[in-house]
């Protein structure tokens, strides 16, 4: 299973990340028009503030059993949009709150949506970049990401990457 | 946000009654701005990125992962070195440009071409005069003032060798200067000249770019802040010492309020004037006004102080507090450190918020364009504005905090050398004695990076108890003043040595010696105390600290110190770390090239040791004790 992979220590705080994020989810998809937009899109991953100002970026884990699937009472918080990913359907979603109350992360946020009819508030988070990643491409947070901070890959790979690095410093061997 | 957090916020009393009020009102201040900053981009505090050209914007990973180069190719070096050369570029053109204006004042005198401005000290124009090589004799000030003002026009230009006032620097740290191929021009000329280099695909060796900015620098402190200084005193009066008032609570709920803003005492000055003006007294009586008050805050607010004794109501992270006491009727700006913030907070209250200059405008404010011909009248308009202001103020939103601290000012070096004597013979005695171990200029500004007034006022209260005379000028004169560090009791929190000098001259161990032009005061100061002891300024047992600085004035104002041989220590890091080569150029590299390097250090304390330890060296190498 893909999915973008987290490396605080690597993050600079720059919120590259937030600014693609959220350029990939406007109307037009392009920087330039994306900040003149009636209903400007937001980012769906951000970066928290740790000790001494360490930046720590903080996305949804795309949870299952997903908390905030079970708490949405109109069922807006789909499965069966692309696989392993918890998508907000938009043309469901009551912008009740229920979800971002029961999320273990803090990884939901309330907005207008262009997407959404009317434009009313609706649940904004990450979509895993279902259309990004359907073309070919690595999600918008992960391109942006000059530092590696952020990285999209198999997580058993790199779960077995990480066994290494910790085989190395057990033996004492520096990178 | 509790009431704990307003005191990890700032030391003032004041400031955390404000913040409280603030948050009750719904006011967004500049630390809920920074707040939503954070994290600020990483790239840009480490000087990574640049945005000179389109082929960018570039970054430079910081970590390795990334990309290595810009686009053009430069490296973390070059960036870093080209940013640093900009913020130096635009720190001095502000000063500078600062004391063009002077100079255009002094010529319209001279020219007979305004009716509103005077030379108040014609004997300190006649000095300027003699050391410009301009015979006095047979001019009238008139005449003097043209002349005088014709050749500082030429400061600015291509056609001298040297700015007119630079003979004040040693001999030796001259030669220094010619010998590495950094002694200042003309001042326009040398920032347009970094503006050049910097440029794609021009200077691309970072040391190269380092010693031009130490280059624009120096025009800065010996031309542009000096011109900016010595023609304000010619103008307005040259300080004397005397003693005003401090904090929020120089506000007056029973009067008009006005607090002037900015830099530049060409419109404070007309300010005074028209809030003095018995017609306008009689307005605002009419009003039901007790009074007209008038306060300053910043720069422009040390100026009047300096000279007029009109005391300060606040520094820069304070002036939006200050209108949140409601009791603000008018702010008059001029330019330089004026947060656009001001004016949104302005608008939660009745405040009118003025803009004067013509280079500066801010959105929302009210722009009354003052001239050289029509600023008295422009000033008594503004006042007659800020009296049906006061109309508008509402008694229930008023809250003043607190009560007034009173401080000494006034001490310019004609004003330090007359306490001494007429001669620095006494404080070199003093020092040469080990009563007076040093002296240290804390210069600069307030950063919500730092707790607002702690670094500069505790920096303050740790060098006066090793006997180390300190200087304040800017926003550090009210941290200090506000802590009672301006006060000739202060001598009590001093080290004995400093004690006894400063219960002799009756002044207090903090000199508050001006505006941040007025750094200019300290550097000559410097200037004079090494001529007299046959030394350079960097064999003298001296530092520099801006332990809150936010500025590029202040980037300008700390080379030129360090390229003038004086240790400075800095309370926030500049964006310089992303290049080894710069940050290692600054912290030591210069140490051999002009004797004196940059330190940051946020903590007072750990800095007052570094100076410490500075001073002891400098004392020991000139065979003094430490």
């Amino acid at each position: 299973m893909k999915s973008v992979i987290i490396r605080p220590e690597r993050c600079v705080g720059c919120m590259q990340c937030m600014i693609r994020c959220a350029e990939a989810h406007s109307q037009s998809g392009v920087l330039a028009l994306a900040v003149s937009e009636s209903v400007l899109a937001k980012p769906r991953i951000h970066i928290g503030v740790g000790p001494e100002l360490r930046p720590f970026p903080n996305k949804c884990r795309h949870c299952e059993p997903a908390p905030c699937q079970e708490a949405c009472m109109p069922g807006a918080i789909r499965s069966d949009i692309a696989a392993g990913l918890k998508i907000v359907d938009l043309n469901r979603c009551i912008g009740c709150g229920m979800c971002g109350m029961v999320c273990p992360y803090f990884a939901i946020r309330y907005y207008p949506a262009a997407q959404a009819p009317g434009h009313g508030q609706v649940a904004i988070k990450c979509d895993g970049c279902f259309e990004r990643v359907a073309r070919g491409l690595e999600p918008a947070c992960v391109e942006a990401c000059v530092t590696g901070a952020l990285t999209f890959g198999e997580v058993n790979q790199h779960m077995n990457e990480g066994v290494n690095r910790l085989a190395d410093a057990a033996f004492g061997v520096t990178a | 946000m509790s009431k704990r957090d307003f005191s990890d916020l700032t030391i003032c009393k004041d400031g955390q009654a404000m913040l409280a009020k603030a948050r009750e009102d719904g006011v967004e201040t500049v630390w809920d701005r920074k707040r939503a900053q954070e994290p600020h981009c990483g790239f840009c505090e480490l000087g990574l990125s640049c945005r000179n050209c389109a082929m960018g914007p570039c970054r430079i990973d910081p970590f390795g992962h990334g990309p290595q180069r810009g686009v053009c190719g430069a490296d973390a070096h070059v960036i870093v070195a080209r940013n640093v050369g900009r913020c130096v570029a635009a720190g001095a053109a502000a000063h500078s440009d600062h004391g063009r204006d002077l100079v255009e004042t002094l010529h319209a005198i001279g020219e007979g071409a305004t009716g509103d401005y005077a030379v108040r000290d014609p004997e300190k124009l006649g000095r300027i005069a003699e050391e410009l090589g301009i015979p006095a004799e047979g001019k009238d000030v008139k005449a003097l003032a043209k002349a005088v003002s014709e050749r500082l026009f030429e400061d600015y230009g291509i056609r001298r060798e040297a700015p007119a006032l630079l003979g004040r620097a040693p001999q030796k740290r001259r030669d220094l200067w010619k010998k590495l191929g950094i002694s200042p021009r003309g001042i326009d000329r040398e920032i347009v000249e970094m503006m050049h280099r910097t440029h794609m695909g021009v200077d691309n060796e970072p040391v190269s770019l380092l010693l031009h900015a130490a280059r624009v620098a120096l025009s800065d402190g010996w031309a542009g802040s000096f011109v900016a200084t010595e023609l304000s005193d010619v103008i307005f009066g040259t300080p004397t010492p005397k003693v005003s008032q401090v904090n929020l609570a120089v506000l007056k709920e029973d009067q008009v309020n006005i607090l002037v803003h900015g830099h530049n005492p060409i419109v404070s000055e007309m300010v005074l004037a028209a809030c003095k003006d018995p017609e306008m007294l009689k307005a605002a009586k009419a009003k039901g006004a007790a009074g007209i008050n008038l306060a300053g805050m910043c720069c422009t607010g040390n100026e009047l102080l300096m000279r007029q004794g009109i005391p300060m109501a606040a520094n820069h992270l304070m002036s939006e507090l200050a209108i949140v006491t409601g009791a603000v009727d008018m702010v008059i700006v001029d330019y330089q450190c004026i947060m656009p913030g001001l004016v949104t907070v302005a608008g939660c209250y009745h405040t009118k918020v003025i803009t004067t200059s013509p280079k500066a405008h801010f959105t929302g404010a009210e722009h009354l364009e003052f001239t050289l011909q029509n600023a008295r009248e422009m000033a008594r308009k503004a006042v007659r504005m800020a009296i049906e202001a006061y109309g508008m103020r509402d008694p229930k939103r008023v809250s003043i905090p607190g009560s007034p601290v009173p401080l000494m000012t006034g001490f310019s070096n004609e004003a330090i050398l007359q306490a001494l004597g007429g001669t620095p013979a006494p404080l070199l005695d003093a020092i040469k004695a080990g009563q007076v171990r040093g002296a240290v200029g804390i210069v600069g500004c307030n950063n919500p990076k730092v707790k607002h007034d702690y670094a500069n006022s505790e920096l303050a209260k740790e060098l006066i108890k090793r006997d180390i005379l300190v200087l304040v000028t800017g926003c550090a004169t009210v941290s200090t003043g506000k802590e009672g560090l301006l006060m000739p009791e202060a001598a009590d929190m001093a080290g004995p040595g400093l004690k006894a000098v400063c219960k002799a001259l009756g002044i207090p161990p903090v000199l508050h010696v001006g505006s941040c032009v007025d750094n200019s005061r300290i550097i000559h100061l410097c200037a004079v105390l090494a001529d007299a002891l046959g030394v350079d300024i960097s064999d003298l047992p001296v530092a520099a600290a801006a332990p809150e600085w936010y500025s590029e004035k202040a980037v300008s104002i700390g080379l030129y110190a360090v390229a003038s041989g004086v240790f400075t220590v800095l309370g926030v890091t500049p964006p310089v770390l992303g290049s080894s080569t710069v940050t290692g150029v600054l912290t030591s590299g210069l140490e051999g090239v002009v004797g004196a390097t940059f330190a940051v250090e946020p903590d007072p304390h750990k800095a007052a040791e570094l100076i410490d330890a500075r001073i002891k060296a400098k004392r020991l190498a000139l065979g003094l004790s430490a």
